[in-house]
């Protein structure tokens, strides 16, 4: 059977997972745990709910170089956050794709994020965003850029003695916008077929976000910089450029449906990414 | 037992005071709407059952195997389990028990005929040692090469998924094939020689299951009389009833079944399926057993029958059907259940509600190692639906008509047959309104936009051929009644019409009309709650025990006034006497004087069937429904847009107009369901690999049209009281064929395999345009 436990420090919460020996399992908003519980495909031998502890990073900071999300942020407060909206607009778009609205309230953008999942709605837009990792172990933090933290699926650089702590999102450039697009069965809650996030900046350098492609999350650039009048070239340097993705088929989609999709939706998150380096406002 | 309190008058949009017969067609508020609401209804699992064991199922990974042996010694180790029950256990041979058929175990014997079929029951003091004592079970098993698909039970030399044995005398037994129907009528072959344009094509529909937000459960309680209290949120409580006493060996008043409201049931919760073993533990056990279902075990439990149909129609120039061919076969599962009924019933109507000289339909149901199909709303219709609703479009394209003028030159006019021949049915409603209104809603002639695309439909299905309800009305000496009805209330609202009834007849108000159903041993019988039946069939009865209660009214009030009984008169909600109109509450109250008492009324509707007719007798009314559809499609990623939605039903008269509103958005929006999303997944072993909620998608709020749009025909020429038709079903019959019409339209292809999904759309447009290149560069070529 399953022990629960809730710390009040992260130093109790470290030697809790560290003493389990991997069998161990963090709790913030239990978005993946609680399904993997209820279907035991996962069976821990303790769960560490991070919720009481006092000495975590508060859930969000917000500073002239960028904002800092702590492991008890929820979707829904990242998506009603102003700065977080007039920032990183395509992170709130991703956050609200997350379940319903009662999910969202309970949801952990750390948990969801970092939980290694190569369909986490959330990463994408972190990666666009130039996301990075704190890592607390007993031996102390470490900080590590999203784009290296996910090894394959449910594989990340985050131990198993180990707790993510705190997402760090730099500030972007004046004039970078960004966009985030994903693809479902349905449009209700659903879990996403393909996902891009895209971020284009005043000179029109192009980043993308990928989920759902691969074994991991995918991060790359264009070479060419963005050109509105010339979307047949974007086509084909998208076209290029996303072969990196290595999509499977499953229940959700076929491998050819996604490396099809993976296309178009990094086309369409691309060009409204560029539309708001001036308006600077999101889709509703 | 499922006595809901009346609601208080100020929530009630109520014209009690004026006697009118206003409460007929009101859109009363629904009898325990606010208790769903808020959550404090209580369904099965919220009884409370002190002292009861709980039981979890055991299955085995694989759709067909044979067992070699159960090992439960790990089990038997959990701290609280308290027995494992297995086929050894269990009566030799085994029990089996159907509506129509005796095949199904009350646990697999020997062998296991599909996925989640349980093979052992752990019984415990608490639900989570039995679960995980369930998960510790050992089951031995050898996989055999068993049919998930129609092609493979179809095959020569297929594994049979019931052994000749038990079906005895049949000469289909070496087969797959369970039952079969025909219907035929002209002569195909000389119809084809005045026929201008044929299309024949290949149809899918999927299997689907009904999903049903209360997945249910069961609780057996022995009586200290030897009996035994049944929980089950059934929809038919006394077929529960006599099923149990006929497999345990007991009398029909021993077997009590209280049938909580089925929280959602759309024909999955009709016949029993594991409350038999639920009474052997308990008669076991000795104690009040209880096992409540997860979602994922209602999966295993019911769905609808996958169809594959080939159809072959000629059409004159003018676009009238000369002949109309059909073959169909039903992938109905490893247990008869209703099934073989519903490919038999839903291929009765597969020519559609039109005027085709020459028809012929074979329908077979296929027998395959998958969870057994059961009753679903619409019942066998939208399968064949689908198929003829899309013929007709084909036919419309290749003649240059549109899909509303093809159908206006074919539909049956009302008193015209559309099944010939000994047995046929007419229409019995002016089906054509239902089908204007509906294009005139979708605004069919208007210039569409780009990617748009519009398509219209229509549907019927045959109501209850045969039935049987009876009620009891009290009337209470200060003018409140009590209704005695076994309707199940799964959410259409049976309780509140019931109400409006009482409230129209005896003039009682709607608030003190109180109703009881869902207990066997205190509210007279009803055959089922099924086939959009209970307006008619009970609603009638309730009628009749109202009307009853006024002739004994006006008998008593004679008596003890002295007025003589024929200078009385009674009419709705009223007794006429010489001095004038008395209220019947007050007339009532009068003629019961100071010993008060009550009046009893009983009512009965009884529809006996016919032994020669196919169906085993007419249909007591048809549901015919229009449904139109605007779309619009993303090309690239084949997503569909639904910008308008519009269902048309024909119902003869509301009687509560916010119920009829509702049932119609609630079978549109379920229709979309099979149409665009929904579909049971196999593996090679049989397994669903969409198993759940996480990946298996039904329409969510965020996936209705954007504008969805109900509106009813109303001409009072139903068989139900004040000229009501059932109208449960309606609007999911011909959804998939609307919607197919108008991607087709959209996008300038045709997809004949449900469900519209994206993929599939992306991949037919995909296929499309590599074809259209093709021809383009064949054509350049030297």
């Amino acid at each position: 059977m399953t022990r629960y436990y809730r710390p009040s420090s992260t130093a109790d919460a470290l030697s809790a997972l560290a003493a389990e020996g991997g069998g161990a399992r963090a709790l913030v908003g239990g978005t993946d745990l609680l399904v993997g519980l209820r279907h035991h495909t996962i069976e821990p031998t303790l769960v560490v709910d991070l919720k009481a502890i006092a000495d975590l990073p508060e859930p969000i900071a917000v500073g002239d170089g960028g904002i800092r999300v702590g492991p008890t942020l929820t979707m829904g407060e990242l998506a009603a956050h102003p700065v977080v909206r007039r920032r990183y607009p395509a992170l709130v778009e991703a956050a609200l794709t997350v379940g319903s609205v009662a999910i969202r309230n309970r949801a952990s953008l750390v948990g969801n994020a970092c939980n290694g999942s190569p369909a986490a709605d959330t990463v994408p837009a972190l990666l666009v965003h130039d996301a990075s990792i704190a890592i607390a172990s007993r031996a102390g933090e470490r900080t590590v850029p999203l784009h290296d933290f996910f090894l394959g699926p449910r594989r990340t650089l985050c131990g198993p003695d180990e707790l993510v702590t705190r997402i760090d999102l730099p500030r972007p450039p004046d004039g970078f916008g960004s966009a985030f697009r994903r693809l479902t069965r349905r449009r209700g809650v659903d879990l996403a077929t393909v996902s891009v996030a895209a971020g284009v900046d005043r000179d029109g350098r192009v980043v993308l976000g990928l989920g759902a492609v691969g074994p991991r999350p995918l991060r790359t650039e264009l070479d060419a910089p963005f050109d509105a009048a010339d979307v047949p070239g974007l086509v084909r340097a998208l076209d290029e450029r996303l072969e990196i993705a290595t999509p499977i088929s499953d229940i959700r989609g076929s491998r050819e449906y996604r490396h099809a999709m993976v296309r178009v939706l990094a086309r369409r998150a691309i060009l409204a990414a560029a539309d708001r380096r001036t308006s600077g406002e999101m889709a509703a | 037992m499922a006595e809901a309190p009346a609601r208080p008058a100020d929530e009630l949009d109520l014209q009690a005071a004026n006697g009118s017969p206003a409460r007929i067609g009101r859109p009363v508020l629904r009898y325990g709407g606010a208790d769903r609401t808020t959550g404090a209804q209580r369904f099965v699992a919220d009884l409370s059952f002190p002292g009861a064991s709980q039981v979890a199922l055991v299955t085995i990974p694989v759709g067909c195997a044979e067992i070699v042996g159960v090992d439960s010694s790990q089990a038997r180790r959990v701290p609280g389990v308290l027995d494992v029950v297995t086929a050894a256990e269990l009566p030799s041979p085994m029990p089996r028990f159907g509506p129509s058929h005796q095949d199904r175990p009350v646990l697999a014997a020997g062998g296991v005929n599909f996925h989640g079929e349980p093979v052992a029951a752990v019984v415990a003091e608490t639900t989570d040692a039995a679960q995980a004592a369930a998960r510790l079970m050992r089951v031995d098993f050898r996989e055999l090469p068993g049919v998930y698909t129609l092609d493979a039970a179809l095959a020569p030399g297929a594994h049979l998924v019931h052994d000749p044995s038990i079906r005895p005398g049949d000469p289909r037994a070496e087969r797959n094939v369970l039952e079969d129907a025909l219907y035929t009528w002209g002569d195909v072959a000389e119809a084809q020689a005045h026929t201008d344009v044929v299309v024949e094509h290949d149809y899918t529909f999927p299997m689907v299951t009904h999903f049903p937000i209360e997945p249910g459960g069961t609780v057996v309680v022995p009586t200290e009389q030897g009996g035994l209290d049944v929980y089950s949120p059934v929809q038919h409580p006394y077929l529960l009833q006599r099923t149990i006493a006929s497999v345990i060996g007991l009398p029909l008043n021993q077997v009590r079944v209280f049938a909580p409201d089925p929280g959602g049931a759309f024909g999955g919760k009709q016949n029993p399926k594991l409350e038999p073993l639920m009474a052997f533990i308990a008669l076991r056990m000795r104690r009040a057993c209880r096992l409540v279902l997860s979602l994922e075990e209602t999966f295993h439990a019911m769905r609808r029958a996958g169809c594959r149909i080939r159809a072959r129609t000629g059409f004159t120039r003018d676009g009238e059907l000369t002949f109309h061919e059909v073959h169909a076969d039903y992938q109905i599962g490893a247990y008869a259940d209703v099934a073989p009924r519903v490919m038999a019933k839903g291929s009765y109507v597969a020519a559609g509600p039109y005027r085709i000289p020459a028809v012929r339909i074979a329908a077979r149901a296929v027998m395959t190692n998958t969870t057994p199909s059961t009753a679903f709303r619409g019942f066998g219709s939208p399968q064949v639906a689908w198929a003829t609703e899309s013929q007709l479009d084909a036919g419309a394209r290749l003649l240059g008509l549109d899909g509303l003028e093809i159908r206006r030159r074919n539909l049956v006019a009302r008193g015209e047959a559309f099944v010939r021949g000994a047995s046929a049915a007419r229409a019995d409603g002016e089906w054509r309104e239902s089908l204007e209104k509906a294009a005139e809603l979708v605004g069919w002639g208007e210039p569409l936009a780009p990617n748009r695309g519009r398509g219209i439909a229509v549907g019927i299905k045959p109501g209850a051929t045969s039935g049987l309800s009876q009620s009891l009305v009290r009337l209470l000496c200060d003018g409140s009644a009590i209704v005695y009805a076994g309707t199940s209330d799964m959410g259409q609202g049976a309780r509140t019409l019931w109400q409006q009834i009482v409230a129209e007849e005896l003039g009682t108000p709607i608030d003190r009309v109180s109703v009881i159903s869902g207990d066997t041993g205190t509210v007279p019988f009803d055959l089922q709650t099924s086939a959009s039946r209970s307006t008619v069939f009970m609603g009638s009865a309730v009628l009749e025990a109202c009307r009853d209660v006024r002739r004994r009214v006006l008998e008593l009030y004679a008596e003890t006034t002295g007025v003589p009984a024929e200078e009385l008169d009674e009419a709705p909600g009223a007794l006429i006497t010489p001095d004038g109109r008395l209220s019947l509450p007050e007339a009532a109250r009068e003629a019961l004087g100071t010993l008060r008492g009550e009046f009893i009324g009983q009512g009965t509707r009884r529809l006996r069937g016919k032994g020669d007719h196919p169906l085993g007798g007419d249909a007591a009314f048809y549901e015919f429904n229009a449904t139109a559809i605007e779309v619009e499609v993303d090309r690239e990623t084949g997503e569909l847009l639904l910008t308008k939605h519009v269902s048309v039903s024909d119902v003869g008269t509301e009687l509560n107009a916010l119920q009829v509103v509702s049932q119609d958005e609630g079978a549109a929006i379920m229709g979309l369901g099979h149409s665009q999303m929904e579909q049971l997944l196999l593996d090679e072993h049989g397994r669903i690999r969409n198993l759940g909620a996480l990946d298996y998608r039904i329409p969510t709020f965020n996936d209705v049209p954007l504008e969805l749009v109900t509106a009813a025909v109303e001409n009072h020429d139903g068989p139900g009281p004040y000229g009501s038709k059932g109208i449960s079903e309606g609007a999911l019959l011909c959804t998939a064929g609307a919607l197919g019409a108008a991607v087709a339209q959209a996008t300038g292809v045709v997809i004949r395999d449900l469900p519209l999904t994206p993929e599939r759309v992306w991949a037919a447009l995909r296929d499309a345009e590599a074809r259209s290149r093709a021809d383009a560069e064949l054509r350049s070529a030297p």
